[in-house]
């Protein structure tokens, strides 16, 4: 009967409009949070390399070749891109001054030898467990983390000798075995394979193997700083790639693509996050004006209910419960759209090459529902207001 | 007694003790030296209720006659708890009513005092079925039969379905009184309740009226132009 009082004889046009505000809104701040998160997350987990880290190193030009520019990274140069502000830290990677060769000890895969380049850098930009990145002298074997490349050759290889080729999880099992050396003497240690890399050209080997081999098996070649790995600033690719220009600077195109599309689409979706907020903040401000006008246009109503010993908070409740009933309308059907249209984005994505996560997620869902709190609660702070100030 | 409660973050002394009433304890109206504030610069008669002490005791039976402009309306609004520009105080039992708050006089009005206004207070589009109905579910005091009952007894029992905006000010006047009668109460106040009745609806409305006040052991105030609808009141008040 209350409900009828109330809200019978109403104009719902405002409400209307207020409830298709509400709904774009919700709709696009569960859709912007869900897809900002998913777009952060994207890339993770499936390159040894922490997130928005790269690798650069200088432009070779005919410079370089006639020797009138260096390829190699000074002191000061390093300490100068540190300072930048869109780098979060950079640090060398350290190459090898010794002889070392790759070659298999295993029944597995046929006899392959090679020599090879061997790198190591600050396990603070990698994401191996700091526990199987470690090696000590003594130790059975040493870790390492092979470029993808090197596995393709070797298949290749394989293949041309008729020989099954070799998978990840395969090849993580093959014993392979370093061979390090100099013109005075040499040395073996075994190798297991703890990863893969698509971002990195050498092989990857703990900084501590690294010591050991430049201390005990000296060449008179000295090794240079050819390489720095760097951890840019979320959403700073932008900045970062406008001071690879200017210093001719080269990274390896994948990682920045990562980076840079991770940047935009962040963007993108950080300023739809904005629009959204604001969206929900004024459809709010336009569904409490028509609780007011509810509330103005019962006054007689609310007076006549109250004179004749209906509790004010019996009105509240009745006023709030109508609009609790409205706003769940609007958070379940914006919910409801956000699931629909999810399946055809996401189905889109994958069509394009991005393969993101396609559950849902918890903060996109968080979000919404604590915008249907705000409005309920001041929804219930309005009416209580109009229904003792009648 | 008085409780302790909490209303708008402070403590303060209020008036909802009505759930801690002895059954049959009813309420009296204490007036003292009560002179609304609009009435304060107009010169009273000697025996003019404005800013004397008096009390209404359980159980009476009072008109109210005065000539227009003299208070009326402003000693039910201010009974009603509409009113607040007064000086003076006024009790219900040992209750300040200006101290209630607007849930504690929402239970006041519910269980210990009733009112007919002036102007009402009806739901136009509502039916008198469901007037009456809004006022006895918050209340459970009638059944169905026993509301078209007094209707009928009011010779309106044909409007039962009927919309109140189309019925006569005297129609209406007659559905506010049984919806006035639709809760316990210790107090019945009418500002004019037959002032759009003829004699005989006049008589019969207010045999309802007297019959229910004696079921509840309750007292009425009647306001009222100077016709005493040919009622042996137990007492006359002067304004």
């Amino acid at each position: 009967m209350l409900k009828k009082i109330l809200f019978s004889y109403q104009n719902k046009t405002q409400l209307i409009v207020a409830m298709i505000g509400s709904f774009l809104g919700f709709t696009f701040l569960i859709t912007s949070i869900h897809y900002l998160i998913r777009v952060n997350e994207f890339g993770r987990g499936e390159e040894i390399l922490g997130n928005n880290t790269v690798i650069v190193q200088k432009k070779v030009s005919a410079y370089n070749s006639m020797s009138i520019s260096k390829t190699d990274f000074s002191k000061s140069e390093i300490d100068n891109i540190k300072k930048q502000d869109f780098i979060a830290s950079a640090e060398p990677i350290v190459s090898n001054s010794f002889g070392v060769s790759l070659q298999t000890d295993s029944d597995l895969v046929p006899y392959f030898r090679s020599d090879v380049f061997v790198q190591s850098m600050d396990p603070s930009f990698t994401k191996i467990n700091a526990e199987e990145w470690d090696w000590e002298e003594g130790d059975d074997f040493v870790p390492i983390v092979l470029p993808r490349d090197f596995l393709v050759m070797l298949n290749t290889f394989a293949s041309a000798k008729g020989i099954p080729q070799v998978s990840d999880e395969l090849a993580k099992s093959i014993d392979f075995k370093f061979t390090l050396y100099n013109d005075d003497k040499k040395k073996w240690e075994q190798v297991k394979i703890v990863g893969f890399t698509n971002e990195v050209s050498a092989i990857l080997v703990p900084a501590s193997f690294m010591k050991y081999g430049n201390n005990n098996f000296p060449t008179s070649t000295p090794s240079k700083i050819t390489q720095l790995m760097m951890r840019v600033k979320e959403g700073k690719f932008g900045d970062f790639e406008n001071f690879m220009d200017r210093r001719s600077l080269s990274s390896k195109e994948s990682s920045m693509v990562v980076g840079k599309l991770k940047s935009v689409a962040g963007t993108l979706f950080s300023v739809l996050i904005g629009i959204s907020v604001i969206t929900v903040f004024l459809a709010g401000l336009v569904l409490v004006q028509y609780a007011q006008l509810i509330i103005s246009k019962n006054a007689y109503e609310i007076q006549t209910l109250l004179r004749i010993g209906y509790a004010p908070k019996t009105i509240t409740m009745a006023l709030t419960k109508y609009f609790v009933v409205v706003f769940a309308i609007i958070t379940g059907l914006s919910i409801l759209v956000f699931a629909i249209g999810k399946y055809f984005i996401d189905d889109l994505l994958v069509q394009g090459g991005i393969h993101i996560d396609s559950t849902f997620t918890f903060m996109s869902f968080a979000a919404v529902i604590l915008a249907f709190i705000i409005y309920t609660l001041v929804n219930y702070w309005n009416a209580r207001k109009g229904v003792l100030k009648t | 007694m008085v409780l302790k409660h909490r209303w708008n973050g402070c403590n303060r002394k209020i008036g909802t003790v009505i759930e801690y009433y002895p059954k049959n304890k009813r309420m009296k109206i204490t007036f003292h030296e009560v002179m609304p504030k609009p009435l304060a610069h107009l010169q009273h008669q000697s025996k003019s209720i404005w800013g004397a002490h008096f009390a209404l005791e359980t159980g009476e039976k009072i008109m109210l006659n005065a000539t227009s402009g003299k208070g009326k309306t402003t000693f039910t609004h201010l009974l009603s708890g509409l009113r607040k520009d007064y000086n003076g105080t006024v009790f219900f039992d040992d209750h300040d009513i200006s101290q209630f708050n607007p849930s504690d006089w929402s239970s006041w009005r519910r269980k210990k005092i009733a009112f007919v206004f002036q102007d009402l207070q009806l739901f136009p589009k509502l039916t008198v079925k469901e007037n009456l109905e809004l006022k006895n579910n918050l209340t459970h005091t009638f059944s169905e039969q026993t509301m078209r009952t007094m209707l009928e007894a009011l010779e309106i029992e044909g409007k039962w379905d009927a919309p109140c905006e189309i019925l006569s000010m005297g129609q209406q006047q007659r559905v506010a009184i049984i919806r006035a009668l639709a809760q316990p109460f210790d107090w019945l106040i009418m500002d004019e309740p037959f002032s759009h009745l003829d004699k005989g609806n006049a008589s019969r409305a207010l045999e309802l009226i007297d019959e229910r006040c004696a079921e509840l052991n309750a007292g009425f105030v009647l306001t009222s132009l100077g016709d005493q609808h040919e009622y042996d009141y137990d007492r006359e008040l002067k304004l």
